[in-house]
């Protein structure tokens, strides 16, 4: 009778908290004829106490907000002047709905929820993942690793938590199980990976939680980035450490498992060696049953990764040693090209020594446009990385009015020559495929991310424009993907008019989820304003901050207090409602403590993540349990989200000791 | 009765629609504001006033669309543990309670405060020579009472539900977690990516 349990959990929670209001509610004043300050104050906890009651009954919360704001705003004018209260509760609701409505933060929500239904549908979730294993195979519950990258890049794309948990569960918990993955690891995986998306900027919490709190989105999309980056490092980190501890949870993939075909010019070339580039070089002079045209795209590929090194090189150099007069400008541009960049140079580092990732380290950092014909010589990697660098140093003096070329340029170029002499050496026709293989599926995606987070960091677009950007972007990736497969596939000849026709149904499809989710969102927004607004009327926040000072917490006390109401509040509550009802209670209490707002709200948003992870209302387990083989219980789930629960407080703890994980950025870039 | 339930459904559902690809024009428009202003060095300063008020009208207008999707966020600690008739009797009583006092009076709210910024033809202060206001500030009462009349639609519902023990139909529409829809995504990527 698990029904019953949980219909008695909620009912007793509901009754502790009516029975606290009655009782600790002083009657007796209230039933005088005039209502004093104090007592409007006990009104406004009564409210707050009712709307956590109603929203657990299951009432669209939106509307339980705007209602109860109705009424308990009325309540407050009345006590004020009973004549004019009519007019003024009307005047405060459409007010409020206005400000909504005309706020320019929040417009960035429908266009970064657009945007996110639009990669979804660019179906590339299959290549991402398959790429993504095959590149760590080597590491040890490489599966499991690979679900979390996947989860975690997926998610920051799309921001749709459900759509992710989902696709994975039918991607991934097939392929480890099948593996011999133990289940509540699989499970715990996919549910704690699929979550990142809501943390890992550009995210929708945070757009929330800025237009909610008065924090600028940039920053916190700023701040929330290492912090992002730290849980999901975490996350891998802990999975690794699992594996290597006990192996029977994860057993290491069969040799067949990790095999990548090669197609047919490979295996003629690789008799030659091991060596892709040096294969690929000799290839070029012709081979029996080889055609040159494929050997030379082939090359084209693989030094692809150095022809972008040579753009961030000669860029992030010009930068680095531009005269001063133009530097405000060019600077600030070409440094936001060449840091996010060096950003994603950052995985890879962490991805361990694997190779193909290496390719992606060499690839954001080295070579020159004529390196191509260097390496159509029997190419030693080095040499080429050398006479890159002699070429590279040569300019210097070229250039008189410029600047000294700074160390940490040098330092940079160092690195490139050595990432790229270590990429090559190492290249082999399997790392060349599975190079191939992300260039399809990781490169798109990361750089969609990557440049709608960049133009927002570095000033050049707002949110809200880098959304609109992005979704465009996504909608010409959604496009591609669509006709890449459609020219494989049986349409043949008529790919470009079935991508048209598919796309018409995509954008359509995604306007009409958009629009439902906007609404959602916003209208909430709408309720909560409404609400708030009655609340701060009967007084009901100068009573709680009359408490909470009472009460003579440490700020390091309050933080924990804060942040313990808002895990406990995830498990009945989802993070909208936590974020739009209590944030506007917390918010003014913060100055009282010392801690910046900013700071605050990357503790609330690493806490959230626990709201979709905590029963009953946890929604990934839901969505997992939906697609997973009948034998998969939802306990087992739970079971599985409950480590990586544990590491997000982990995770907080490390934040809160180190606020500079989360604060440095920020500082950097906006000097705070 | 089911048939006029449905019909209202079909009303907003279609309202919805129409104003959801209000999302694709607010893409296209901040896309061409941000290439012109980069590219082509000429900002529009009435681009700002027409974001907000395509995103406004797109959240406002949909809320209609949304609630007859049964699409707004409910706290879903008890509620799907209830049985149907369970469910129905709170709502009903809650949709009374909260929902038509806080929707009939930002209608009515809504109505005037859209009237006077006609009568003094209302123009955006953001930036100087703002585009008009007033039809924006119209859409407040529109979408209040696209909303009133799918939530009496609703209560309906509810008290069909209360007196069969079960929710009556709705129509379909696109799902945000389509199993089906995301198998075949799966799928078809399978068989493209030939192993």
């Amino acid at each position: 009778m698990k029904i019953r349990k949980e219909l008695w959990f909620g009912f007793s929670l509901m009754a502790v908290i009516l029975a606290t209001v009655l009782i600790v509610t002083p009657w007796s004043h209230l039933t005088d004829a005039h209502l004093s300050r104090e007592d409007l104050g006990i009104f406004g906890m009564l409210m707050l106490a009712l709307v956590v009651v109603a929203i657990m009954l299951g009432f669209p919360t939106a509307f339980t907000l705007m209602g109860m704001g109705v009424f308990f705003a009325w309540i407050a004018y009345r006590n004020v002047n009973p004549d004019l209260a009519n007019r003024q509760v009307l005047d405060l609701m459409v007010q409020r709905t206005y400000a909504v409505m005309a706020n320019d933060v929040l417009i960035a929500i429908p266009l970064f929820v657009f945007m996110g239904y639009l990669v979804e549908r660019a179906a590339l979730i299959d290549k991402l993942f398959k790429s993504l294993h095959l590149a760590l195979a080597r590491l040890p519950g490489s599966l499991a690793v690979a679900t979390i990258v996947t989860c975690a890049i997926f998610a920051t794309a799309t921001g749709i938590v459900g759509a992710v948990v989902t696709l994975m569960g039918l991607l991934a918990l097939p392929a480890m199980l099948k593996a011999g993955y133990n289940i509540k690891i699989a499970a715990g995986s996919i549910t704690a990976g699929g979550c990142l998306g809501i943390l890992i900027p550009p995210s929708v919490l945070l757009i929330v939680y800025g237009a909610t709190a008065g924090v600028s989105v940039v920053q916190l999309y700023a701040g929330a980035l290492f912090p992002g980056i730290m849980l999901a490092a975490l996350y891998v980190g802990y999975v690794i450490l699992l594996a290597k501890l006990r192996p029977g949870l994860m057993p290491p993939l069969p040799e067949s498992e990790r095999q990548v075909a090669l197609p047919g010019f490979a295996q003629a070339l690789s008799a030659g060696g091991r060596n892709a580039v040096i294969g690929l070089s000799r290839g070029l002079g012709g081979r029996p049953g080889v055609d040159r045209r494929t050997v030379w795209k082939q090359l084209f590929v693989a030094l692809l990764p150095a022809l972008l090194i040579v753009g961030v090189l000669t860029i992030s150099y010009r930068a680095a040693t531009a005269p001063v007069e133009t530097t405000d400008t060019s600077g600030l541009e070409e440094s936001g090209i060449a840091a996010p960049a060096e950003d994603s140079a950052e995985p890879a580092d962490a991805g361990g020594l694997q190779e193909p990732e290496g390719a992606e380290e060499g690839g954001l950092q080295e070579p020159k446009d004529d390196e191509a014909k260097a390496a159509s010589e029997p190419a030693q990697p080095e040499a080429a990385a050398a006479s890159a660098a002699a070429k590279a140093a040569p300019q210097a003096p070229a250039a008189e009015e410029r600047r000294p070329v700074p160390v940490w340029y040098w330092v940079m170029l160092a690195v490139g020559v050595a990432a790229i002499a270590l990429t090559y050496g190492l290249l082999s026709w399997e790392r060349l495929e599975v190079f191939k293989m992300l260039l399809s599926s990781f490169f798109p995606l990361a750089l969609l991310i990557l440049a709608v987070l960049g133009s927002i960091m570095f000033g050049l677009s707002t949110p809200a424009e880098a959304a609109a950007v992005g979704a465009f972007g996504g909608f010409l990736l959604a496009g591609a993907y669509r006709y890449v497969t459609h020219l494989g596939g049986p349409a043949g000849g008529g790919a470009a008019w079935t991508t048209v026709r598919e796309m018409g149904t995509i954008v359509k499809e995604s306007s009409f989820l958009t629009a439902k989710t906007s609404a959602m969102v916003c209208w909430l927004f709408v309720g909560s304003s409404i609400f708030s607004a009655a609340f701060a009327l009967l007084g009901g926040q100068d009573l709680v901050e009359r408490w909470v000072l009472s009460l003579g917490l440490t700020p390091f006390q309050f933080m924990l207090l804060a942040q313990f109401i808002i895990f406990i509040l995830g498990w009945p509550l989802e993070w909208t409602e936590i974020i739009v009802i209590f944030m506007p209670i917390f918010i003014p209490l913060l100055p009282k403590f010392g801690i910046d707002p900013l700071f605050f709200g990357l503790m609330v948003a690493l806490n959230l993540q626990t709201a979709f992870l905590s029963p009953p209302v946890a929604m990934a387990a839901f969505y997992l349990k939906g697609v997973a083989p009948k034998h998969v219980t939802l306990n087992q789930i739970f079971a599985g989200m409950m480590p990586f629960m544990g590491i997000q407080v982990v995770a907080m703890a490390l934040l809160y000791a180190w606020p500079d994980i989360g604060l440095w950025l920020p500082s950097v870039l906006y000097g705070r | 009765m089911q048939k006029l339930l449905l019909l209202v459904d079909k009303i907003s559902t279609w309202v919805g629609h129409a104003f959801s690809f209000l999302i694709v024009a607010l893409t296209l428009l901040v896309t061409w504001e941000v290439f012109s202003r980069y590219v082509l060095d000429d900002p529009h300063a009435w681009a700002f006033d027409a974001m907000n008020m395509l995103y406004g009208t797109l959240f406002m207008m949909a809320g209609a669309y949304t609630l007859a999707k049964n699409g707004h966020v409910r706290g879903d600690v008890l509620y799907g543990f209830f049985r149907p008739r369970t469910q129905a009797a709170w709502d009903l009583l809650l949709f009374i309670v909260f929902f038509i006092p806080g929707v009939i009076a930002l209608t009515y709210a809504g109505y005037y405060y859209a009237a006077e910024s006609w009568a003094i033809n209302e123009h955006s202060n953001v930036t100087a020579d703002g585009p008009p206001i007033y039809p924006f500030k119209t859409v407040i009462p529109v979408a209040g009472a696209f909303l009133l009349l799918q939530g009496i639609v609703e209560i309906i519902r509810c008290a069909i539900c209360i007196r069969q023990g079960a929710w009556p139909s709705r129509e379909e529409d696109v799902e945000e977690v389509d199993v089906e829809e995301l198998k075949k995504m799966v799928h078809v990527d399978g068989k493209a990516d030939g192993g």
